[in-house]
C-alpha cells in the first residue's frame, strides 16, 4: 500500500519549491541588473547597496523558510509550542522588514492596542511565517505611498495577528482558490500578488505546523492575512 | 530619445531599470498595474512600451489588448521583458506577434540591461 503522508508531502514539496523558484526570480534579478548598472556606468557608486543588501536578506529569508516548511512536511523537525510575545515578535518583524517596505515606497504601521497575554506557538516558526507573509505582500502587491500594518487584537476565538493594508478586493474564496492553484498555477493568487506568493504559502505550511492557519482577515476598515492563535494558559495562572 | 512606458509590478527592479535607461538619455513613466499605465498614456504619449505579462489584477496581454484599441496605441512598438519562462512563453507568441504587435519577448531573469538597452534602442527607432 503506497504511504500516503509521503506521497502527499511530496506534493506538497513539489508546490512550495515551484513558488519559491518563481520567487526568488526578482530578487536574484534585482541583484544582479544592480551590479550591471554599477558597470554599465564604470562608476560604483552607481550600485543601489541598499538594494542589494535588501534584496538578498528576502531571498535568504524565503530560502530559510521554505527550508523549514519543508523539514515541517516530512515530519524532520517540530515546532514546539512556548509562550510567545506576540507583541514584542510584531516589533522585531517590523523592524526587519523595514529596509525592504522603504525599497518599495510602502510604510508600515505597528497597531498593538492594549496588552496581550504571551500565546502559545514556536518562536522562529511564527516569526519565520510573519516574514515570509511581509516580504511576500510588499514585493507582490506593494501600497506604494500607503501603509501596510502589521496589527495584533483580541477575538472571542483567540489572539489575532496579521498584516493588512488596502486589500479590499481580498476574499476568503481567492484564498481557498489560492491554496488549491498554488504550485501549479505561476500567478495562484492574482488579487494579491504578480509573482507566485511563495512567502504566503510557506507562511500557511510552518503555521499549520503550530496547528493554526492563515485566513483572510479584516481589522479597523483595512484587509489582509492572519492568524488566530491561543493564549497561553500557563502563564495567565502565573 | 524616446519616451518609454515602463510596465514593471517589482519596484525595486523597476528602479534599476529606469536608471540604465535614463543614463542613456531616455525619458522613462513606470507603472506597476495595467490600469495605472493606461491612465499615463495620454500625458507620457510614450514612443515605446515595455511590460511584464504577470502583473496583479489585469495582466499584460489584456493591457495590450487595450493599448491596441486606442488609435494612438495601434502602432506603439511593444516588448515583453517577463519572468515567464520561454517554454510557457511559446504557446503565447503568435498571439502576441501576429494580434498584439510585440515583436519581441526577453526573458527577464536571463535579460542583461545591456541587451534591454539594444532592444529598446532598436524598437524605438522602429
Amino acid at each position: 500500500m503506497p504511504d500516503m503522508r509521503t506521497n502527499q508531502s511530496r506534493g506538497g514539496d513539489m508546490e512550495l519549491l515551484r513558488s519559491v523558484a518563481e520567487q526568488l526570480k526578482t530578487p536574484l534579478a534585482v541583484i544582479a541588473r544592480q551590479v550591471e548598472l554599477g558597470e554599465l556606468a564604470g562608476d560604483i557608486r552607481q550600485v543601489d547597496t541598499t538594494a542589494i543588501r535588501t534584496q538578498a536578506t528576502t531571498a535568504l529569508t524565503l530560502v530559510e523558510s521554505y527550508l523549514l516548511g519543508l523539514q515541517l512536511l516530512h515530519q524532520q523537525t517540530e515546532l514546539v509550542l512556548e509562550p510567545v510575545s506576540v507583541s514584542s515578535m510584531l516589533v522585531d518583524v517590523a523592524h526587519e522588514l523595514e529596509g525592504f517596505a522603504k525599497q518599495y515606497g510602502t510604510g508600515l504601521e505597528l497597531r498593538i492596542a492594549g496588552k496581550y497575554e504571551p500565546v502559545m506557538a514556536n518562536h522562529r516558526g511564527l516569526k519565520s511565517a510573519l516574514l515570509s507573509l511581509g516580504y511576500a505582500l510588499l514585493e507582490g502587491y506593494p501600497l506604494q505611498g500607503r501603509k501596510l500594518t502589521l496589527a495584533v487584537h483580541r477575538t472571542p476565538q483567540g489572539i489575532v495577528t496579521g498584516l493588512y493594508g488596502e486589500y479590499e478586493h481580498l476574499s476568503s474564496q481567492q484564498w481557498r482558490r489560492a491554496l488549491e492553484l498554488q504550485g501549479s498555477a505561476r500567478q495562484p493568487f492574482a488579487a494579491l500578488t504578480g509573482g507566485s506568493g511563495a512567502g504566503i504559502f510557506v507562511a500557511q505550511t510552518i503555521l499549520q505546523a503550530m496547528t493554526t492557519k492563515l485566513r483572510v482577515g479584516k481589522h479597523l476598515n483595512q484587509h489582509g492575512l492572519a492568524t488566530t492563535l491561543q493564549p497561553s494558559q500557563q502563564l495567565q495562572l502565573v | 530619445m524616446a519616451n518609454i512606458l515602463l510596465l514593471e509590478p517589482d519596484n525595486a527592479l523597476a528602479n534599476t531599470y529606469i536608471k540604465a535607461l535614463e543614463q542613456i538619455g531616455h525619458d522613462v513613466a513606470c507603472c506597476a498595474t495595467a490600469e495605472e499605465a493606461l491612465q499615463v498614456l495620454d500625458d507620457f504619449r510614450p514612443h515605446l512600451v515595455v511590460l511584464e505579462l504577470q502583473l496583479t489584477g489585469h495582466d499584460g496581454i489584456e493591457f495590450l489588448h487595450e493599448l491596441r484599441s486606442y488609435p494612438d496605441g495601434q502602432n506603439m512598438p511593444a516588448v515583453v521583458n517577463t519572468n515567464l519562462p520561454p517554454q510557457t512563453l511559446r504557446p503565447l507568441l503568435a498571439v502576441l506577434d501576429r494580434d498584439l504587435g510585440v515583436k519581441v519577448c526577453l526573458y527577464k531573469p536571463r535579460t542583461t540591461l545591456q541587451q534591454l538597452i539594444r532592444v529598446v534602442k532598436e524598437q524605438a527607432r522602429a
